[in-house]
């Protein structure tokens, strides 16, 4: 399958009219108003999406999907929501082990309505008709017990392209989340049918293998120089890639204060990288690289500690890009700012609104293991120069470990 | 159907959440309210005879040559869309007042969205002007953040920032 940024355009609007029609078959089930809080077109590596999984019990109502999109179309409950669901369809439900074949039959039939509301959606967009499967119920704790085997849903790949939304009935504690794990041959070809291209222009989904690589690569190069900088034992906790909307990418950033650290990028690609702090992780930094640290405020000598850090990150994180994509990039001087978070973020979602209607979020996690410390890595590269720095990719090349990477750790 | 953030307002009082790059309406005195504007403005409509209020978080000045899928992204846009949704609710142009917020000029040096904060607060002006809506009160530029609240019923707006000071606009 080859895409683009239209091509993913296109998903987001079918991943956004299923969840619309999703929401409001879930409003008319359970009488209250439902809402969309996320809707996401994700590539996620088989560990992001066992993480998803990791919390406790789910239960999952799945159909197999025939023609566009293909694959399968997945609601999953957590316990609370499964139990509320019972509770509320099947209030003389009193099974023992709290679930009964009454209330299996409850939950499959309510997501197997949330399932057709997302397929009627997807049919909207794709303008064609979606056969589906007979509802399957299942129950588990892990992502393999829920979703199936991994290795169908990644086709070989290294990302797996998943459709994700999260949605809660307002008031109540239903809250579900919703997979589709397409088929990217039935995909391609519904894409090229709707967009009037016969053969779609853009890269090969293989070679999404490379943002993975960039991503691993960008993230492992921060994570080690904030360890040799300050001694916190850092890790990576999360590290994905959304496809979004501009307009949506402030939206998932907390209101209270934050201090950033921005950066422009200019070579191929292209594009913005922030790093954000939560206050406290501020405090960390500045106790950790000043001899005796300003009593309230972080302080000028604290706000050029935070930006020499912020440096040596972003050199690191965008040597771990040019490794993998074989280009040269260039970094401008750091931005320190403080101020509530979205209200940081919100300049650089207008720099790209102004050239494009989605983008890439490479977004990132690091964490230290000893004490509280959250860095949120935000880096968003130019639509135009990504999609050339992986056509350009040599595709043999992307599994190998790159050279040893160079970061300016002796500036420290 | 309104897409609520993360944070979004669960108090008893009917609070409904304005996302980046939307608008919304009220003629219930439901209270509209937006958060973390960087060089976004927010622009505030009341009108206080039919009690109808409405509440834009704009992103960029105008939409020009855009498909018009999403106008609560551009000021021009907004300001046309909103006036045109609070008539519908039985508000009159000729008797709104507007308040304008944001547009800050967030990032020194590095070029990012520079200006784009003015520009955004200019288009909105035109815009309000073009309808021939007086703007009451604004608070924009700066380097720092505001989140706004608008009272649906009374027409108040509360600004606040990241210190937790709050003022009425």
């Amino acid at each position: 399958m080859k895409i683009d940024v239209n091509t993913l355009g296109t998903f987001h609007e079918m991943a956004k009219e299923g969840a619309g029609a999703a929401a409001s078959r879930l409003s008319m089930m359970t009488d209250v108003d439902a809402h969309v809080d996320v809707t996401k077109v994700n590539f996620m590596s088989e560990s992001d999406i066992h993480a998803e999984f990791q919390d406790g019990s789910h239960y999952g109502v799945k159909v197999k999907l025939a023609g566009a999109p293909g694959g399968q179309s997945i609601v999953v409950f957590d316990a609370g929501s499964a139990n509320q669901i019972v509770e509320t369809l099947v209030p003389d439900s009193d099974d023992d082990d709290g679930f009964s074949e009454m209330d299996k039959s409850a939950i499959t039939e309510l997501g197997h309505i949330l399932n057709n509301g997302f397929i009627d959606g997807w049919a909207d967009v794709l303008e064609t008709a979606i056969d589906i499967s007979t509802p399957e119920f299942v129950r588990g704790e892990s992502a393999e017990a829920v979703l199936g085997d991994l290795d169908d849903a990644l086709e070989g790949a290294e990302l797996a392209l998943m459709f994700q939304s999260h949605i809660h009935a307002t008031g109540e504690e239903i809250a579900f989340s919703h997979y589709l794990l397409p088929d990217y041959d039935a995909m391609g070809e519904a894409l090229a049918a709707v967009t009037d291209r016969p053969v779609p222009a853009g890269f090969d989904y293989e070679k999404l293998t490379g943002f993975d690589r960039m991503v691993d690569r960008g993230a492992e190069e921060v994570a080690n120089s904030v360890t040799q900088m300050t001694g916190f034992e850092t890790g990576v906790e999360i590290r994905r890639i959304n496809f979004v909307p501009v307009e949506s990418i402030p939206r998932d950033i907390s209101q209270q204060r934050q201090v950033g650290v921005a950066f422009t990028y200019d070579g191929l690609p292209s594009g913005y990288l922030l790093f954000l702090f939560d206050e406290g992780s501020a405090r960390e930094i500045v106790d950790a690289l000043l001899p005796s640290s300003p009593e309230d405020e972080l302080g000028a000598m604290g706000e050029s500690a935070i930006k020499e850090l912020g440096n040596i990150m972003a050199s690191g994180f965008l040597d771990g890009w040019a490794n993998v994509l074989d280009t040269a990039i260039d970094m401008s001087t750091p931005s320190y700012i403080r101020d509530m978070g979205s209200a940081l973020v919100d300049p650089i979602a207008i720099e790209i609104a102004q050239d494009q209607e989605y983008a890439f979020v490479f977004d990132t996690l690091i964490q230290a293991r000893d004490r509280e410390f959250d860095c949120v890595i935000m880096a968003i590269p130019e639509e135009g120069d990504l999609e050339r720095a992986l056509d350009a990719l040599d595709t043999d090349d992307i599994g190998k470990e790159p050279e040893t990477p160079s970061f300016p750790i002796d500036e420290a | 159907m309104r897409t609520y953030g993360a944070d979004s307002d669960q108090s008893d009082r009917a609070s409904v959440e304005v996302g980046i790059a939307e608008y919304a309406v009220t003629d219930d005195g439901e209270e509209l309210s937006t958060f973390g504007l960087g060089s976004c403005v927010a622009v505030v409509l009341y009108d206080d005879d039919a009690g109808v209020a409405g509440l834009a978080h704009v992103m960029l000045p105008t939409a020009g040559g855009s498909d018009g899928e999403s106008p609560g992204k551009f000021a021009d846009t907004a300001v046309a869309a909103m006036v045109r949704e609070m008539e519908e609710r039985g508000a009159d142009a000729d008797d709104m007042e507007a308040k304008l917020a944001g547009g800050s000029e967030m990032f020194e040096f590095t070029g990012i969205a520079q200006g784009v904060g003015q520009r955004n607060v200019e288009a909105a002006r035109e815009a309000l002007q073009a309808k021939g809506i007086p703007i009451e009160a604004e608070d924009v530029g700066g380097e720092h953040g505001r989140s706004v609240r608008l009272n649906g019923e009374i027409g108040a707006v509360e600004l606040k920032t990241a210190d937790n000071e709050r003022e009425e606009l």
